[in-house]
C-alpha cells in the first residue's frame, strides 16, 4: 500500500455535499462555509484522454484523467505517466492548486462501482415526448 | 402573437479574408435583400471571440453603423456557442412584446486571423476556469463524454465514424459548407488524434463565418412554434451522468410544450455536432429515440435527406465549419431554409412543414432549442 498523503475534500457545512476542487464554493448550494475532509488518495479512472493541443500553460501530449475519489466524488487530474484505462486503480495528490493522478498501488475491488456502464439507467428530468 | 422568419442570410463558412463587421455585414445584406430592405428597428447581434481589426471592438454599435441602422435599438447576445441561438430567441421575444416590428438577428465570428492553439486557448474560456486550468480544452471534455457514452452503450468507435461522413456527405451539397468533399469511414478513422478518442476529422473545424436572418411580426413557413433553454453545471466533474446533456432535455421539453407538438412532427432536425459523438447524444436527448439507439439511426441511414428524420441537411459544424457564435443561427437559419423552400441543391426531397435547431453552448451548459414551422403545424 502507498504512503501518499491523504486528499482533503471540502465538505460543506450547510448541505454536507463533499466535492472537489476545494478551492470553490459548494456546487450544489453555493455556501462558502467549508470544512476540510481528508480521504485516502486512491481513486478509480473513469475516463482519460491525451490531447495534442492542450490549453494555455501546457505542452504537449497533455493528459487528463476524470478520476472517482472517495464516496463518488471526482475530480478532473492531470496525468503523470500512461494514461490509465477505463476503472484502473489511480492515485490523486494535490500540487499546488493542481490535481495529479498516476497509476495506483492498491487494488481496484476495493471501491463501489460508482457509474458502471449499464450499471444503472439514467433518469430522464422529463418524459420524452413519444 | 406570432412571429416568423421573413429572410435569411448565410455567408460562405471557412477561410475567408473579411474582418469581423464585414463578415456580419454580408449576411446581414443577403437577409435584407430579401425583404427589400424594408425598416428593421431592432438589431440583435452575437459574436464570442470579437476578433476585430483592433482587437476586441464593440461589435454591435460598429454594426449598426456599417449596416445604416442607427436608428434602431440595438441588444448584443453572448452564450459561447449557443450565441446565435440565443440572439434568435432574444429577438422573438423583443418582437412578442410588440415594441419592435421587425428585427435583424446576425450572429458572426471571426476565428483563422489566430493560431490553432491561441483559438483553442480562447475557446478553453467556456469552460469552467478550474478544469481549464488542469489544461482542459473542448476537445478534451468531449473526448471524456465520448469514452463514458460509447463504454455505457457498448459501443464501437466507429459509430461515431458515420456521423463524421454523414455530414461530409451532407455538405457536398451546401455551397456555404467550409468542406464540400465527402469522407470515408476509413479516413475518419485515419486522421490523426486530437484527445483520443477523437480524431480529426470528428471535430468540427475552425472557421469564419456569419449568418443573418429577419423576423417579423405575423406567420409564415417558418413561424417560431415554440423555444426553450437549459442550464447545466459547466463543471463537468459535478455531472453524475457524461451520457445525456440536461441542458438539451430542459430546453427541448419547453420548446415541445410552447409548441404543443412532440418529435413525431419534425420533418428536419440541425443539431450541434462540434463532435461527432454529439448528435448522437441529442438525437436521444430531444426523445428521438432511447438512450443508445442513436448510433443506429447513423449507421442504418435513417438520418439521410430521404430517412426517417432528415438530421443536419447542411452538414452541420463538421461538414460546414464552426465559427462559434455563428453556428447556433447557422441551425436555426438551415431549418428555415427547408421550410420555405429555398435551401437549393440541400432541399429534402418532401418539403418538411415542422423543423428543429438546436444549439450548445460551451461544453452542453447552456443549450437552446427552437421549432419553427408552418402555423397551425
Amino acid at each position: 500500500m502507498t504512503t501518499a498523503t491523504p486528499l482533503v475534500l471540502s465538505q460543506c457545512e450547510a448541505c454536507q455535499t463533499r466535492f472537489l476542487p476545494s478551492d470553490t464554493p459548494c456546487p450544489k448550494c453555493g455556501s462558502t462555509r467549508i470544512t476540510p475532509f481528508p480521504v485516502p488518495a486512491h481513486g478509480r479512472a473513469i475516463a482519460a484522454t491525451e490531447l495534442s493541443t492542450p490549453a494555455p500553460g501546457w505542452s504537449a501530449p497533455h493528459r487528463l484523467a476524470l478520476v472517482e475519489v472517495a464516496d463518488g466524488v471526482r475530480v478532473l487530474a492531470v496525468v503523470d505517466g500512461e494514461l490509465p484505462a477505463a476503472g484502473a486503480a489511480v492515485e490523486v495528490q494535490l500540487t499546488g492548486s493542481i490535481y495529479r493522478t498516476h497509476a495506483g498501488e492498491h487494488g481496484s475491488s476495493e471501491r463501489g462501482e460508482g457509474e458502471s456502464p449499464r450499471a444503472r439507467r439514467r433518469g430522464p428530468s422529463f418524459e420524452p415526448p413519444r | 402573437m406570432s412571429v416568423h422568419v421573413a429572410s435569411l442570410g448565410i455567408g460562405r463558412f471557412g477561410k475567408r479574408p473579411e474582418g469581423l463587421v464585414d463578415l456580419a455585414a454580408e449576411a446581414a445584406g443577403l437577409a435584407l435583400e430579401g425583404i427589400g430592405r424594408r425598416p428593421v428597428d431592432l438589431l440583435v447581434a452575437g459574436t464570442m471571440l470579437g476578433h476585430g481589426v483592433h482587437g476586441r471592438e464593440p461589435f454591435l454599435p460598429r454594426l449598426a453603423a456599417r449596416l445604416s441602422l442607427e436608428a434602431a435599438s440595438g441588444l448584443r447576445a453572448e452564450s459561447t456557442s449557443a450565441t446565435g441561438a440565443m440572439a434568435f430567441q432574444l429577438a422573438v421575444d423583443a418582437l412578442e412584446t410588440g415594441r419592435f416590428e421587425r428585427a435583424l438577428v446576425v450572429a458572426a465570428e471571426k476565428m483563422t486571423d489566430r493560431s490553432t492553439a491561441e483559438v483553442t486557448g480562447e475557446l478553453a474560456s467556456a469552460l469552467h476556469p478550474s478544469e481549464a486550468a488542469h489544461g482542459a480544452t473542448m476537445p478534451a471534455l468531449a473526448a471524456i463524454v465520448t469514452q463514458r457514452y460509447l463504454e455505457r452503450h457498448d459501443l464501437p468507435v466507429s459509430a461515431i465514424d458515420a456521423v463524421s461522413v454523414h455530414a461530409r456527405a451532407r455538405a457536398e451539397h451546401n455551397p456555404h459548407a467550409m468542406f464540400r468533399t465527402p469522407v470515408s469511414a476509413a479516413e475518419v478513422a485515419a486522421s490523426r488524434p486530437v484527445a483520443t478518442p477523437l480524431r480529426l476529422l470528428h471535430c468540427s473545424p475552425i472557421a469564419d463565418g456569419a449568418v443573418a436572418v429577419v423576423l417579423e411580426r405575423g406567420t409564415g413557413p417558418a413561424t417560431v412554434l415554440g423555444m426553450g433553454q437549459g442550464f447545466e453545471t459547466m463543471r463537468i466533474v459535478d455531472r453524475s451522468d457524461l451520457t445525456t446533456f440536461a441542458a438539451t432535455r430542459v430546453a427541448a421539453q419547453r420548446a415541445y410544450e410552447a409548441a404543443r407538438l412532440t418529435r413525431k412532427e419534425l420533418g428536419v432536425v440541425e443539431l450541434h455536432d462540434a463532435f461527432a459523438p454529439f448528435p448522437l447524444i441529442h438525437l436521444e436527448d430531444i426523445g428521438v429515440c432511447g438512450p443508445g439507439a442513436a448510433a443506429e439511426w447513423f449507421a442504418k441511414g435513417w438520418v439521410a435527406p430521404d430517412g426517417r428524420l432528415p438530421v443536419n441537411p447542411s452538414g452541420g459544424l463538421i461538414g460546414r465549419g464552426h465559427p462559434i457564435a455563428a453556428t447556433g443561427l447557422c441551425g436555426i437559419a438551415e431549418v428555415a431554409a427547408q421550410l420555405r423552400g429555398e435551401a437549393g441543391a440541400r432541399s429534402l426531397p418532401k418539403r418538411p412543414k415542422v423543423g428543429l435547431a438546436h444549439a450548445v453552448g460551451g461544453l452542453a451548459s447552456h443549450n437552446f432549442v427552437t421549432i419553427l414551422g408552418a402555423a397551425g403545424a
